[in-house]
């Protein structure tokens, strides 16, 4: 479904990305896992479109999307949930919410996404601004999901979040997994990111340097030692 | 004490007719401001444009002038989206200093082609009510201000409407809340940049209709004035508040009049900024500043 091929990143002079490979198959739930500063976020910025790759190729069920502004990518199909969330914090939850099926013709409905998310039909008429930590994580990937996307890729979805939170949003994270959304995970919380994973990559230092099915992974003596804190 | 009241009321309503001049004005420049970040010094321009179109639709047709607001309106806003498509959208995000400099050049582009095609001179042009007045008790208040003030809420209730009500609008608001999100949700934000630049400008227009059929004279110099109080209303009210435009625009014209009344025309155009200090002093976020939108 993504096929990054030998991508090159570059701030300036400075490059943070060297010949990155990820290939992710539809329907899969993929880990990128990697310390702060490895280039996570500028990866995964890079294959939205915001930041403008050097060189290389990034393909969307196989067509070049590249060099693509950020909202043509998002309407093929593949969305981002920030690691900043970027909600609209001066507008109501509902209104957040349709945003989210801006560029869709047929009424995307809320109530598929309040079942989903209940905590949120009960703030519906608040602000974004005014919400927990929790809720507005749940609101980004609500929100994201009112488009409905093929793939999404959530960048830290639990940064910040109290464990319950993380437990949540990871269990939703799998629920929509297996309804069949492509998923690529970028999370800190490694060990929780694996279990819930088929596969993962290790970026370091702008370097795929590891990848392999998500059991290798928790088995692995290095990425235990360097990861899960062992 | 009769004739004071009778003063004050006409002061008043002298001051809320100006106060909808700048209140178009300061919420074009708010809502391009909110969505693309940048300060259009050429508003002014637009305010000016919209006086001639008036005019010159004005001398060809014989239409009643109120009803070319139907044509400096949307002529303005066609002029607000070209103005971004060709000059803002390539210079975007790269620098503040080039978009001082661009919009400082549209302004004598402007001046000039207007100064070129209808000359320099003073024009002015008659509301055709302009005889009438309405009595409430001793107070005389030209029918053209009731008029003015009616379509500037109008104006402002539709755009209200447009913001909130409509897809369109959302977008527009999300835009100016946060880009990136905004780019998220599909919204193409150089469209939102243009189309936000065009209500901008149209706004301007519309502000040019009422500045021209309510008597005041105009040349092709005379939009830097009101463009700078209408900078001024902004910073006052708060920037990227609307509601903040509203209030500084009324408590400007209020002042502008009251001042004018009582110092003396010299003080006039004085006030606007020594109000403006003074609420930076007290609140320099503005009176509405980082709580609206």
């Amino acid at each position: 479904m993504l096929q990054v091929r030998s991508l090159n990143v570059s701030y300036s002079a400075l490059q943070v990305l060297w010949d990155i490979n990820i290939d992710i198959q539809k329907g899969e739930i993929v880990t990128l896992v990697g310390s702060n500063g490895a280039g996570k976020t500028t990866l995964v910025s890079s294959i939205l479109g915001f930041t403008k790759a050097s060189s290389g190729n990034i393909l969307f069920k196989g067509k070049e999307i590249q060099g693509e502004p950020p909202y043509d990518i998002v309407r093929e199909g593949l969305s981002l949930v920030p690691e900043k969330r970027e909600l609209f914090s001066r507008m109501t939850v509902l209104e957040n919410l349709t945003l989210g099926a801006y560029f869709r013709k047929d009424e995307s409905s809320t109530d598929e996404i309040f079942h989903l998310f209940p905590a949120l039909k009960e703030a519906k008429d608040r602000n974004a601004g005014l919400l927990s930590g929790g809720q507005q994580q749940m609101l980004a990937i609500a929100r994201c999901l009112m488009s409905k996307p093929e793939m999404i890729i959530l960048d830290e979805p639990s940064l910040g979040l109290s464990p319950k939170f993380v437990h949540n949003v990871l269990e939703a994270v799998k629920s929509l997994n297996d309804e069949g959304l492509t998923i690529l995970l970028v999370e800190q919380n490694v060990r929780r990111a694996l279990e819930i994973s088929d596969r993962g990559y290790v970026l370091e230092n702008g370097q795929i340097v590891k990848s392999g099915s998500a059991e290798m992974f928790l088995e692995d003596d290095a990425i235990k030692e360097a990861y899960l804190g062992i | 004490m009769e004739g004071i009241i009778t003063i004050i009321s006409q002061v008043v309503f002298w001051g809320l007719y100006a106060g909808c001049i700048y209140i178009l004005l300061a919420t074009g420049l708010n809502l391009i401001f909110g969505v693309m970040k940048i300060v259009n010094f050429a508003h002014g321009e637009f305010l000016m444009l919209g006086t001639y179109i008036t005019f010159s639709f004005f001398v060809l047709s014989g239409f009643n002038p109120y009803v070319l607001l139907c044509a400096s309106l949307p002529i303005l806003v066609v002029v607000g989206i070209i103005t971004e498509r060709l000059c803002f959208r390539p210079i975007l995000g790269t620098g503040k200093l080039n978009e001082i400099f661009v919009s400082l050049g549209i302004i004598y582009v402007f001046q000039n082609v207007v100064a070129m095609l209808w000359t320099d001179e003073w024009k002015t042009i008659q509301s055709p009510y302009k005889d009438i007045t309405i009595s409430w008790g001793s107070v005389q208040v030209p029918l053209d201000y009731f008029i003015i003030i009616g379509i500037t809420i109008c104006i402002l209730i539709g755009l209200y409407l447009f913001l909130h009500r409509t897809s369109l609008g959302r977008a527009i608001r999300a835009t100016s809340q946060n880009r990136k999100g905004a780019m998220l949700m599909g919204i193409n934000v150089e469209q939102m940049d243009m189309l936000t630049f065009g209500i901008g400008a149209g706004l301007a227009g519309a502000a040019g209709t009422l500045w021209a059929v309510s008597g005041q004279v105009f040349n092709p110099y005379m939009g830097s004035i009101p463009a700078i109080k209408g900078f001024a209303i902004i910073i006052i009210g708060g920037l990227g508040s609307i509601a903040g435009a509203i209030v500084g625009g009324l408590i400007i014209g209020l002042a502008e009049n009251f001042t004018s009344f009582t110092l003396g025309g010299a003080w006039k155009d004085a006030v606007s900024f020594i109000i403006l200090i003074i609420v930076l002093i007290v609140k320099p976020t503005g009176l509405f500043g980082g709580k609206d939108e």
